[in-house]
């Protein structure tokens, strides 16, 4: 947390020193400071922040794409006749998480190809999961789990 | 240089604004097309959440100003987190209500695991007995 | 060089209004015609969010920036709106 607000200061430092396009040079600032601070890691001592913002971006990235690749399977599943696809509801159990991941799971569940998210069991145990095209339901199951499951997890802790 | 660094800004804004028409399009398509309430929430949710962001983006892109970020990324950080959220609510109730699925799905997991009365959910098989 | 001899984003906002008002329509058919109350809300929910996106392009079109807080505003209340239809439906259902 310390870590990103004196990157996040690097960068506003960064964008007042530029003399226009804030918005552009805000986000370079930002790039220069997590390279600066990277550099002084043997000054300023060992922090988590750095392989944690890699992973968030790594995600991000990856989450766009998906988002993109799903919204593509959408507009193909109302091109062609209904007939095309095998919906079904299928049952996903879950490891112990917070609130908060499985909130966030749930909505990047919904966001991505083929599958949206109906309800999360009382005792938490199990997100039940629409899916489009259901042909094996342990492999929609391990898909969902080793997919988006493991990545959230790591980016979370 | 200035001229072609406009003309960039230019095309960029013209395809955000095609792609989301588009993807909103379709958005209304899927939803009157689709057989049962969870495909056609599976259509809306994805589609518009996407369609809108992209406009928005465009609307960044067009003005290109701090003020407008701020409140753009603000629009699209919420549209991402509450649309989901409000298509879910709508598939559990909807779910509770009677909806049944497409006559054609291939398997309902969630059959018969909803408490009639407090409308808890059970787990199913994955249940433990611990209290 | 490169100078173009039109405008394209005005042109091409005036496409996407026409396409939004288009998708617009055919979700307010479902909302009129959805067998139950529950396709009924989720083609409202996506009109809310269509309006946002006109408001949008709007203010891409004429060039005013004060329309996207109007856009905020109508993003957050659909979305309490949403829940309350829900919450509405689900206590309609206990027996």
């Amino acid at each position: 947390m310390k870590m990103f607000v004196a990157n996040l200061l690097l960068a506003v430092v960064w964008s007042l020193m530029s003399e226009r396009g804030t918005m552009f040079q805000l986000g370079v600032g930002f790039v220069f400071g997590y390279i600066l601070l990277w550099y002084l890691q043997p000054l300023i001592g060992h922090s988590g922040y750095f392989t944690k913002v890699l992973q968030i971006a790594r995600f991000l990235i990856f989450f766009i794409k998906e988002l993109i690749v799903a919204n593509l399977r959408v507009a193909w599943h109302v091109i062609t006749p209904a007939s095309f696809f095998k919906p079904g509801i299928i049952a996903v159990p879950l490891e112990e998480m917070s609130d908060l991941e499985a909130t966030l799971l749930a909505n990047v569940l919904t966001l991505t190809p083929g599958s949206f998210s109906v309800d999360l069991s009382t005792d938490r145990r199990v997100l039940y999961v629409h899916v489009m095209d259901v042909d094996d339901p342990d492999k929609v199951r391990r898909e969902i789990k080793e997919q988006y499951e493991k990545q959230l997890l790591e980016v979370m802790r | 240089m200035e001229e072609i660094i406009n003309w960039t800004f230019q095309v960029v804004v013209v395809f955000l604004l095609l792609a989301g028409g588009i993807f909103s399009l379709i958005a209304g398509v899927g939803i009157f097309r689709m057989p049962d309430l969870f495909t056609r929430m599976q259509a809306a949710a994805k589609t518009g959440t996407l369609g809108v962001g992209m406009l928005l983006i465009a609307l960044v892109v067009q003005f290109w100003e701090v003020g407008i970020f701020i409140r753009a990324a603000l629009v699209i950080l919420f549209l991402f987190l509450t649309a989901p959220i409000a298509a879910h609510l709508i598939a559990r109730a909807g779910y509770i209500s009677g909806e049944r699925l497409w006559r054609k799905s291939v398997c309902d997991e969630m059959k018969g695991q909803y408490d009639q009365v407090t409308h808890a959910l059970s787990s199913g098989k994955w249940k433990q007995d611990d209290p | 060089m490169f100078t173009l001899a039109f405008e394209i984003v005005p042109i091409a906002s005036l496409i996407t209004l026409n396409m939004l008002a288009v998708a617009m329509l055919i979700a307010m058919v479902r909302l009129l015609r959805g067998p139950s109350l529950a396709d009924r809300v989720v083609a409202l929910d996506l009109i809310a969010a269509l309006a946002v996106g006109v408001i949008t392009v709007y203010s891409i079109y004429t060039n005013q920036t004060m329309l996207l807080r109007a856009g905020i505003v109508v993003a957050l209340v659909v979305f309490v709106g949403t829940v309350a239809f829900a919450m509405y439906l689900e206590k309609r259902a206990k027996p």
